[in-house]
């Protein structure tokens, strides 16, 4: 195998692994996909430091990645605490519940469009009628409970 | 080279802009349109990089990358959190396929079995949590997704053409002088015996890192103990309002 063009084809791999993660840190709003994203871009760059081990006939790159796994367990605990703790006190996982950590000479963020549902989501399923139509109680139609 | 920046320009220009379009924006209009655009530009990019020298090895890489950077983008576009827990998954298992492919087996199992853990743990999160539907509003909306999309496909694109200048240029003083032979790489990092070179290595010559590393979990435990266990004592105040 062409050993330089394996290290090549491995560092576009780990750029896109890394950018891609880049963009669900900065873009997403859910704690746990944020989570994730940063889970990624720790993946692009193991897959980077395997290929430069291999380049090198070195086991440091390796070694580094076993290490990153480690700091990546601690990683996956912690955060999911902390979310955990957060959607305690805030009820959801939107991260902007939290903006006001932001730095003072940033204004606020406001949701100016909130999107509704699909269409889809909004259909209720129907049940095809069957049986003879049951008579109205009218006792229980009239009956009203807090007068 | 020229012409080796202009496709890489053009496929990070199309890689943003599909991007942008496959992000929650609010509507769902152009989702598809984005996932053909970002394919346009993995094929363009695949175009790029120099083959392996085998029709095999090439075509294992290929299939392996492509799912790894596929499964990546579904996951940070997907509104759904379950989904992107899932989409997650397929990601790393794409990974693990290109350590084995690297040779690197105790890495390939190793982000398997870890990684599992810990996106069962997520997707335990997720069903705990909220709305796995994705029907939660902030999953709909991003934070400017046009700007974080350009800055992705900018350190992509930027990546890849430095990669590209190093390597291909000959002229290139950082150009890697002389490879390393089969036989080398053979009798060390692809030797029969993998785990018992990686062992030794690993407990002889960064014994104290692994020392380091088990220290941290243990840190890392018990801040996690210490973090949860802050929900249970009453509130001060609490609340985002108050922090």
């Amino acid at each position: 195998m062409d050993e330089v063009a394996l290290l090549q084809n491995y560092l576009v791999v780990g750029a896109f692994l890394f950018g891609i993660g880049l963009v669900g840190f900065f873009s997403r709003r859910n704690m746990i996909v944020i989570f994730l994203s940063a889970e990624m871009m720790l993946q692009g760059v193991s897959v980077s430091l395997v290929a430069w081990g291999r380049f090198h006939n070195n086991w440091g790159g390796q070694m580094l990645v076993i290490f990153i796994l480690t700091v990546a367990a601690c990683e996956a605990a912690i955060a999911l605490a902390v979310v955990l703790t957060l959607f305690h006190k805030g009820g959801s996982l939107d991260i902007a519940l939290w903006q006001q950590l932001r730095e003072d000479n940033q204004p606020a963020y406001v949701d100016h469009e909130v999107p509704e549902g699909d269409d889809a989501e909004k259909r209720w399923p129907r049940l095809t009628p069957s049986g003879i139509e049951p008579e109205p109680d009218l006792e229980d139609l009239t009956h009203r409970a807090h007068v | 080279m020229n012409q080796i920046i202009a496709m890489t320009a053009a496929a990070s220009l199309l890689l943003a802009f599909g991007l942008w379009l496959m992000l929650p924006r609010g509507a769902s209009v152009g989702r598809s349109l984005g996932t053909l655009l970002v394919a346009v530009s993995l094929g363009l990019f695949a175009s790029q990089v120099p083959r392996l020298g085998s029709w095999a090895n090439d075509a294992v890489f290929l299939i392996l990358a492509g799912v790894t950077v596929l499964a990546a983008v579904a996951t940070v576009t997907f509104r759904s959190p379950v989904y992107s827990a899932i989409w997650f998954a397929l990601s790393l298992l794409g990974t693990a396929g290109l350590f084995l492919f690297q040779g690197a087996q105790f890495l390939g199992v190793a982000t398997i079995v870890v990684y599992a853990g810990a996106i069962l743990v997520t997707f335990l999160f997720v069903l705990m949590l909220a709305n796995p539907d994705g029907h939660a509003f902030y999953d709909r909306l991003s934070w400017a997704p046009k700007l974080s999309a350009f800055t992705g496909a900018l350190v992509v694109g930027i990546l890849t053409l430095t990669v590209a200048g190093v390597f291909q240029n000959p002229q290139s003083e950082n150009r890697p002088k002389e490879l390393i032979a089969a036989a080398a790489l053979e009798s060390n990092i692809l030797a029969e015996q993998h785990m018992a070179h990686m062992g030794a290595e690993l407990f002889s010559k960064y014994l104290v890192a692994v020392e380091v590393a088990g220290t941290l979990l243990l840190v890392a435990l018990v801040g996690t103990v210490a973090i949860v266990a802050q929900i249970r004592k009453p509130a001060h105040g609490g609340g985002p309002s108050h922090g």
